[in-house]
């Protein structure tokens, strides 16, 4: 083996705590990384794929009081509406309350025509699929008032398992029936997200299942339809579609608030927008760190190598030679850290995406990332290595020799 | 009439420390013929290992020249010393200054690192200087492994693994019991006697110093003949 290669081979693994530990701290700092970006990424993603032509029609009070069901034909009518929907959070969970994913009622008759660019329905009844499956499950959504079409992971996951015409009871937490019992669906159907912003984990069901129960006392709670999804036509700016709809109600009974669904999805990711904020802070610190335990060990190292450098120049060796050997075992050890915890990432993907899945959809360890990592790793090791290794250059040998003595 | 090898010819130097000038040495000079073995005595501060520095080119003098071996030393730029280093001397330290993550054979390798070598010449050549200081059988011992007097015997075969025209020695036995002390003197009277290496050795130790074929004792800036050496 080459000489300069072999020493730094001995001295990483004559100094296997250290190195260790140094280790050990990189990969949390490149695993930390790694998550952290991750989940702007995925904020990020699902800001960016919400639709600019389509308007969110809201309470101006709040986003959790509910629009009268009776608006919805005025901003029907209003220019350049193509369609509406309602859409209302549900809030019930599969058996237990960690079993929990999102159910949201739409109007069935509406609902597919205003997503067809947002999911595709991959399964029908029969186990339909196809072309043929979004007719086949509009079909079916209409003729059974419990018909909900669930998300590929609702029907993927093993936790949950549900197939195309099971009966699924779901425990209520905001519309208790009277009778105490769970809501019953029936599986009509099953999309695929065709954008970032949509978990495949969403049950969309009828409005009409939930108020018809409300107005007939078998379950309690509010008649109403959440907000509205309005879809514009193209050429009519949205802007004025939205003042015109918030001009209808200006005296009430609500008024409301009419934007963007971007503006709407990244409401939603400001109300956790201090998540990232808070996280990226302490992760930062962290890295910061880190970063500079890393340089202060490595450079420790370095003093401790002073004597070598100076017996290496007596021998006749370039000064470069030692800092070079320094940079060498700075990048293996933070390349090695470095893969760790790309790692450790890669190994917690899985878990991580499902743990964050409601609020963070695409929690994804991209190549891009890894490289990013790696990028980072190399750097930190380079420039520990240089900081350890620099001083060599401008060290005098007779000192570096007189030191050991 | 031998050539004169190692030459310091009105050599100056000086330190400042602390904003004070030490002058260690004034326009001294010095002539070593080839084949030479020479202890250099003197009280310690006198400036001895300052001159060991000089002439194996770790250190440049403020005025005067210093040549070894037909080159000019002193005249040398910082970027050419490294590779004259390894072809023209050998140093040995006086704390062997062994590499301790390196087995004795590697640290013998060392220097021949930067010859133009094969790695096969290299190993036969670092076998053969690991046998002329008798450790061959120490070859992959580290340096926590060996005794004081091995540490110090493969620090001489590592000096002379490269075949240099000049031992540097600073104090060979000072840290040495008499009896590896005696070894490590045998071993580099043969190197001087059998190889005919230039040996400068610096020593507080006369009865080291004896087994040279000269005492030098240089005291207050003077080099002095030691008288007793005549005798
Ligand atoms: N880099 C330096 N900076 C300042 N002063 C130095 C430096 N190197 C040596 N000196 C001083 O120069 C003087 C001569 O030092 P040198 O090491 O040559 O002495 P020496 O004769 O080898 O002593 P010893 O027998 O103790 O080894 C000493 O006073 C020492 O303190
Ligand atoms: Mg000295």
């Amino acid at each position: 083996m080459h000489f300069p290669l072999r020493l730094a081979l001995r001295h990483l693994m004559a100094r296997k705590t250290r190195n260790g530990l140094t280790i050990v701290a990189i990969s949390i700092a490149a695993f930390l990384l790694c998550f952290l970006i991750a989940i702007v990424q995925g904020l990020e993603a699902s800001v960016q794929s919400a639709s600019t032509t389509r308007l969110v029609t809201q309470s101006a009070v709040s986003l959790f009081v509910d629009l009268p069901t009776s608006y919805q034909h005025k901003i029907d009518a209003v220019e350049g509406v193509h369609l509406t929907t309602k859409f209302r959070w549900f809030g019930a969970y599969y058996q237990a309350r960690k079993n929990f994913f999102a159910q949201f009622a739409v109007d069935q008759d509406r609902f597919l025509d205003m997503y067809t660019s947002d999911i595709e329905i991959v399964e029908g009844p029969g186990g339909v699929t196809g072309p043929e499956a979004r007719i086949a499950v509009q079909k079916a959504f209409e003729s059974d008032r419990r018909a909900a079409i669930i998300g590929t992971g609702l029907r993927d996951n093993e936790r949950f398992g549900f197939q195309i015409g099971d009966q699924v009871p779901l425990i209520p937490m905001i519309y208790p029936r009277t009778d105490g019992s769970a809501w019953e669906f029936v599986i009509v159907g099953c999309y695929r997200p065709l954008k970032a912003r949509i978990p495949d984990t969403t049950m969309y069901f009828r409005a009409d299942y939930l108020n018809e129960a409300i107005v007939s006392g078998e379950a309690f709670g509010d008649h109403g339809a959440g907000v509205y999804y309005v879809n514009t036509e193209e050429g009519v700016p949205v802007e004025q579609i939205a003042e015109e709809i918030d001009e209808l109600f200006v005296n009430g009974p609500q008024r409301t608030q009419t934007i963007t669904e971007a503006a709407f999805a990244s409401f939603f990711v400001s109300a956790i927008g201090n998540l990232p904020l808070f996280l990226g802070t302490i992760g930062g610190a962290v890295l910061f760190s880190i970063f500079f335990s890393v340089v202060n060990t490595m450079m420790i190292t370095g003093r401790q190598r002073l004597q070598e450098a100076g017996i290496l120049q007596a021998l006749g060796f370039r000064p470069l030679v030692s800092t070079n050997l320094l940079v060498f075992e700075g990048l293996v050890i933070s390349l090695i850290g470095g893969g760790g915890g790309i790692l450790i990432a890669y190994l917690s993907e899985g878990v991580l995406a499902q743990l964050l899945g409601q609020s963070i959809q695409n929690y994804q360890i991209t190549p891009d990332l890894v490289l990013m990592a790696i990028g980072t790793s190399s750097v930190l090791g380079i420039v520990a290595g240089l900081a350890a290794g620099l001083p060599f250059l401008r060290s005098n040998p007779t000192e570096a020799l007189r030191s050991s003595g | 009439m031998t050539r004169q090898f190692i030459t310091l010819d009105q050599v100056s130097k000086s330190y400042t420390r602390g904003g004070e000038k030490l002058q260690v040495l004034d326009q001294l000079d010095l002539t070593i013929p080839e084949g030479d073995f020479v202890a250099l005595m003197g009280p310690s501060g006198s400036g001895k290992t300052t001159i060991l520095n000089l002439v194996g080119g770790l250190d440049s003098c403020d005025s005067g020249t210093v040549s070894v071996a037909g080159a000019e030393v002193s005249a040398m730029s910082r970027r050419e010393l490294p590779a004259w280093r390894s072809r023209h001397v050998g140093f040995v330290f006086q704390s062997y200054n062994l590499l301790p993550v390196l087995t004795a054979h590697e640290n013998v390798m060392l220097p021949l690192q930067l010859t133009p070598l094969s790695a096969a010449e290299r190993r036969k050549q670092a076998d053969f200087a690991l046998s002329v200081v008798d450790l061959s059988d120490r070859a992959s011992h580290r340096p926590s492994q060996l005794s004081g007097g091995q540490e110090q015997r493969v620090a001489i075969a590592r000096a002379i693994a490269s075949d240099p025209d000049v031992i540097i020695a600073d104090e060979p036995t000072g840290d040495l019991d008499r009896q590896s002390a005696d070894d490590v003197l045998e071993i580099l009277s043969r190197l001087n006697a059998e190889l005919g290496k230039t040996i400068l050795m610096v020593t507080h130790d006369l009865i080291a110093a004896k087994k040279a074929r000269r005492i030098l004792e240089l005291d207050k800036g003077l080099l002095v003949e030691d008288p007793q050496q005549e005798a």
